[in-house]
């Protein structure tokens, strides 16, 4: 499969780019120079995702777009001027970016969305799936949220498959901390297989809109989790089983 | 008397409600377009922060009326953008009152329907329609955080009340008058809370249909029409 990636510069992107290298042909839409080693089987790409021209060459020849929704390294110091920018790229960006998509006749998309619009929630509840969401104003939290807002209006309105993966704090198990925990921690390897798998989604053809979007929590698997994975009826991503899972830190306790 | 910033005064609502609420507020009007009467405004351009801050300075509420329906940029500058640049500039400022607006975003999916109250926001990709669906959650969001009592209306059809018997045609299922806007909006202005500080509200003038109601505007804003406007398309008999 040919598979656009962007925020390829981020440690996510570049977890999802090892998951995929294999098998399938890569276009990584990054930031900055590209990696100094590049497979064969993988291009790289730079450019404004909210300029329609340069969205459409991305996108060109493409079978999947992998949005990270991870934000780029190079955003404005000035606060205002940085959220700005965060949500005029979820926003206008994600649209752009997935209507060149659409005209491109891509079927699969995925878009990487956020645990943390559940944080307001306390720790004694269980959410799944079916929880609203509460953002916070926080400028990175809140402009996630609306890009996944963004990405679900595409399924509803054309015959593709649309993934929403609200991811859980990234982090590389080996970095953990036991000192501080966190219910929401993924590890990027985790997420990255889940990205993958949810390409297989095979629902672009489905009448009913709410079978050709998808929306999946994607976290680590702890003894008595705050966040539940897959556990509401619909809401599974087929093959997903997190393997990275603090087990050292989590052993012989929960939350 | 509330002193209130409406944004987007010379647009194709605010003109035909303030004549009837300048009784009931102290308006300061905004918009980046002449008022049609020449009469004079502030201009604010919702893209830009800071003119919105300094717009919002002193007042007790603000009312935006703002949108840019088909265009593929500014529609997200004006419509998402510039709600976040109201809500962060009510909460910076301490304001307590916003009344938002917008389109009721899905109208006909539901014309086989009847008793239909809140209906989810399922706006598809169209700029008007998506951009505004973002607004309405930067508006909750940040009313729930920072206690910002946040009145939405959304419309799908508005206009000049009828004054004289209108024969050979049905009324449109999901309109509003200006003088009951009008109405509706001093009573947004007035009502001291709403549920979860955000609540939005369909804005409907007539209801024999028993499609959309009304229900929820009476019982939150005691929003009622001014009159019994179905009257007016009565067919002879």
């Amino acid at each position: 499969m040919n598979v656009l990636i962007t925020g390829a510069e981020s440690r996510l992107g570049q977890a999802i780019a090892r998951e995929l290298a294999p098998g399938n042909q890569l276009r990584l839409w990054g930031t900055g120079d590209p990696p100094s080693e590049l497979g064969e089987n993988i291009t790289y790409f730079e450019g404004d995702m909210r300029d329609p021209d340069v969205a459409w060459h991305a996108v060109r020849n493409m079978q999947a777009i992998v949005h990270t929704g991870e934000p780029p390294p190079n955003l404005p110091e000035d606060d205002l001027a940085c959220e700005r920018e965060l949500l005029d790229l979820a926003t206008r960006g994600t649209h752009v970016l997935f209507k060149a998509g659409i005209d491109a006749g891509i079927k699969r998309f995925a878009y990487g969305s956020t645990l943390q619009i559940f944080e307001a929630y306390p720790d004694d509840v269980y959410i799944s799936e079916m929880w609203r969401p509460m953002p916070s104003t926080d400028k990175f939290q809140l402009t996630r949220y609306l890009g996944e807002m963004t990405a679900r209006e595409f399924a509803r309105d054309f015959p593709v498959a649309v993934t929403v993966l609200r991811l859980g704090k990234l982090i590389a198990e080996e970095d953990a901390s036991p000192q501080n925990p966190d219910l929401m921690w993924v590890d990027y390897r985790d997420a990255a297989r889940a990205f993958r798998l949810s390409l297989n989604r095979d629902s672009q053809s489905e009448l009913k809109w709410n079978r050709r979007f998808a929306l999946h929590h994607i976290c680590a698997d702890i003894p008595n989790p705050k966040y539940l994975v897959g556990q509401i009826s619909g809401f599974q991503l087929r093959g997903f089983q997190p393997q990275h899972n603090f087990e050292t830190i989590w052993r012989g306790g929960g939350a | 008397m509330k002193k209130v910033l409406l944004l987007g005064a010379s647009g194709q609502i605010a003109p035909n409600i303030i004549p009837a609420m300048e009784s009931h507020c102290d308006f300061t009007l905004a918009d980046v377009k002449p008022y049609p009467d020449g009469r004079p405004i502030e201009h604010v351009d919702m893209r830009h922060y800071d003119q919105v801050l300094d717009a919002m300075q002193g007042m007790d509420a603000v009312m935006n009326f703002t949108v840019n329906r088909p265009d593929p940029i500014l529609s997200f500058h004006v419509s998402t953008l510039g709600a976040l640049h109201v809500m962060k500039a009510a909460a910076e400022l301490g304001i307590k009152k916003v009344v938002h607006t917008g389109p009721q975003l899905v109208r006909s999916y539901y014309d086989q329907d009847f008793e239909i109250t809140d209906v989810p926001r399922a706006p598809g990709t169209g700029y008007y329609g998506i951009t505004k669906m973002l607004s309405y959650e930067i508006c909750r969001t940040y009313a729930r955080i920072y206690d910002i009592q946040t009145i939405c209306f959304v419309f799908n059809g508005l206009g000049l009340e009828p004054s004289e018997p209108i024969k050979g045609e049905d009324f449109p299922p999901f309109r509003i008058f200006w003088k009951d806007l009008a109405h509706a909006c001093c009573l947004a202005l007035d009502i001291e809370s709403v549920p979860d500080n955000y609540q939005e509200f369909n804005m409907v003038s007539m209801t024999a249909h028993q499609k959309y109601t009304m229900e929820k505007a009476k019982r939150i804003l005691g929003y009622e029409p001014a009159e019994r406007w179905e009257n007016y398309y009565k067919r002879d008999v």
